[in-house]
């Protein structure tokens, strides 16, 4: 071991070098495409940039987070955010685990139900909002509006009025990413020891308090980091809302992303545009920090 | 008893088959639809039973509107993308789960952090930049921004697999006298083949269907399927068998990836949703 001491140092300036070689290129391409745009972005959202009237560019300093604080559009995007993310990411949850916990206690056919969940996860957002939009909620010969006539409850206007539009974004969303839920809980369920239920079976233990007391605690680092995932996925979406609704009728689905989107590519006024996207940055980061608190915390 | 368990057994049989009926319909449905004539589409009560055409195809094919052009465009993208992500992502990935540096794991949660970054915060600076030095609407520009969405997840899920290596092959490799280079490359790579081929299919998945990057930075040369099936809707508002028939093929390389690479991709989800974002 005395031996082996001396040329220690060397093998480690070695082992630095080679790791310095290996992340290089991943740190200057990290660098160059996420870090110095969000810099860039921080500095557009501090400047007055309307390309529908540029002769007024220039420095504006905090004016336009001042302008958020009397933008009903903004808190109205704000609060459809909140409902958006919340209730997308409690149904992806709550039916996700149902299922899975259904499905487990299938013995066989679990596989085809596999590759049909896969089906959503791998479509293109936009082409599932298209989908939607046409073949599903289109009023008169969609698939929800030929069953609602047939049950009697009549012809509906899924996307274009304002609260069955939100309503279906959500649906919409719900749909496409529940199976990431399922899939991802099904396999973690696979995974736990069968002799933890059986013990609790001998013990009479009735099923809710089986699932309460032993079940949820072994997934629960799994079911946070569903949620964790859910979450910054939702407060992203933007495909499927765009082709679904783009946003309308009015402003009934545009959550912040797409709000932020419409302001800087629709009105052409970057600057704003920029100054939304800085809020909701922040709000993604806040978020995902305090999650990732809570799964140290209770972990 | 017996009977209880029977009925169980067709009720769960039940909720199954309502979880496959929901996910698979609308793609079944969207399916079926490419194959009917205009008219058939709009026929109430639906029709089953059709004389099936292959017009639409024809036409998103061959015709005035076709998408070939923009399914070439999806993979060039999409495959310049993944080859540069790899190349890329897996050197850092084995540096950030085996090697021993500084700052190591200030640099862990920095790729963590560039995850988190939503992509319309970083639309409005690219737009400025590639305006300003003309690569707006170029195959460069474009496969150059996918790497921020895909860099820092390929890096992550790499990072786990090579965690799984067993650390007494690499060592016995450096004992060999073999560099560390060709450790890496003949030992250690060779175990993470698996891992590897999820990680590309996720990246190429995620490239193929993006949407939002393209639409604002892609123009008439570069324009990818995702794009051209938005603008197809809002030209030909009505014509759903066509919409159907280019979604059908737009998404044909995915959903084939997803039926065939089923179990890879749930095991990629799983990794990157249990382990992955969780260990720091």
């Amino acid at each position: 071991m005395v031996a082996a001491r001396r040329p220690a140092p060397t093998l480690e300036a070695q082992e630095r070098r080679f790791a310095l070689m290996l992340l290089g290129p991943a740190l200057v391409a990290l660098l160059l495409t996420t870090t110095a745009p969000l810099v860039y972005l921080v500095w557009n959202s501090l400047q007055r940039l309307d390309l529908g009237m540029p002769w007024l560019a220039g420095f504006a300093g905090l004016d336009n987070y001042a302008k958020m604080g009397s933008d009903p559009r903004f808190w109205n995007s704000l609060l459809l955010t909140g409902i958006y993310t919340a209730s997308t990411v409690v149904l992806q949850v709550v039916i996700g685990l149902s299922l899975a916990l259904l499905v487990l206690q299938i013995p066989s056919g679990q596989g085809i139900l596999r590759v049909a969940a896969i089906l959503p996860i791998v479509l293109a957002p936009v082409v599932v909002g298209l989908f939607w939009r046409t073949l599903v909620l289109a009023p008169d010969f969609g698939l929800v509006d030929l069953v609602t006539r047939a049950l009697g409850l009549g012809s509906h206007n899924w996307l274009g009025d304002p609260q069955l539009a939100l309503i279906s974004v959500i649906a919409i969303h719900t749909w496409q990413w529940t199976p990431f839920a399922f899939l991802v809980l099904l396999a973690t369920l696979a995974t736990l020891p069968p002799d933890v239920f059986e013990a609790a079976r001998l013990d009479r233990a009735g099923a809710w308090q089986r699932f309460r007391h032993i079940t949820l605690p072994l997934i629960r680092p799994a079911v946070v980091m569903v949620v964790i995932l859910r979450m910054m996925t939702a407060l992203s979406a933007f495909a499927a809302i765009f082709a679904a609704t783009g946003g309308g009728p009015g402003s009934a689905t545009e959550i912040l992303n797409l709000y932020a989107y419409r302001t800087s590519f629709t009105e052409l006024n970057l600057g704003y545009g920029a100054s939304l996207a800085v809020v909701l940055m922040s709000i993604t980061l806040a978020v995902s920090y305090l999650m990732f608190r809570l799964r140290r915390a209770r972990g | 008893m017996n009977g209880r368990s029977t009925l169980r057994r067709i009720a769960l049989a039940a909720i199954a088959g309502a979880g496959l009926a929901v996910w698979a319909f609308p793609v079944i449905w969207g399916l079926l639809t490419s194959f009917k004539t205009e008219r058939d589409v709009l026929a109430y009560p639906p029709v089953w039973l059709f004389k099936p055409t292959l017009d639409n195809y024809r036409e998103v094919i061959f015709g005035a509107s076709s998408i070939v052009p923009n399914l070439w465009s999806s993979f060039v993208v999409s495959t310049s993308a993944t080859l540069l992500t790899m190349l890329i992502a897996v050197p850092a990935a084995y540096a950030l789960a085996r090697l021993r540096y500084p700052a190591k794991r200030a640099s862990g949660f920095y790729v963590l952090a560039t995850q988190m970054l939503p992509p319309v915060g970083l639309i409005i600076p690219y737009y400025l930049v590639l305006q300003k030095i003309g690569a707006l609407d170029t195959y460069a520009g474009l496969t150059v921004i996918y790497l921020t969405f895909s860099l820092p997840f390929a890096i992550w899920l790499m990072v786990s697999y090579f965690e799984d290596v067993p650390f007494e092959m690499e060592e016995a490799a450096l004992l060999d006298r073999a560099g560390r280079l060709r450790a890496l490359w003949y030992v250690i790579l060779p175990q993470v083949r698996g891992g590897m081929a999820v990680t590309t299919i996720f990246v190429f998945l995620n490239a193929w269907n993006e949407f939002m990057f393209a639409v604002v930075l892609g123009g008439n040369r570069v324009r990818p399927v995702t794009v051209a099936m938005f603008n197809f809707i809002s030209v030909e508002q009505t014509q759903w068998a066509k919409l159907a028939a280019g979604a059908m093929l737009a998404m044909a390389p995915v959903i084939l990836i997803g039926i065939f690479a089923q179990r890879h991709i749930v095991k990629g989800l799983t990794v990157g949703a249990v382990k992955g974002g969780g260990r720091r």
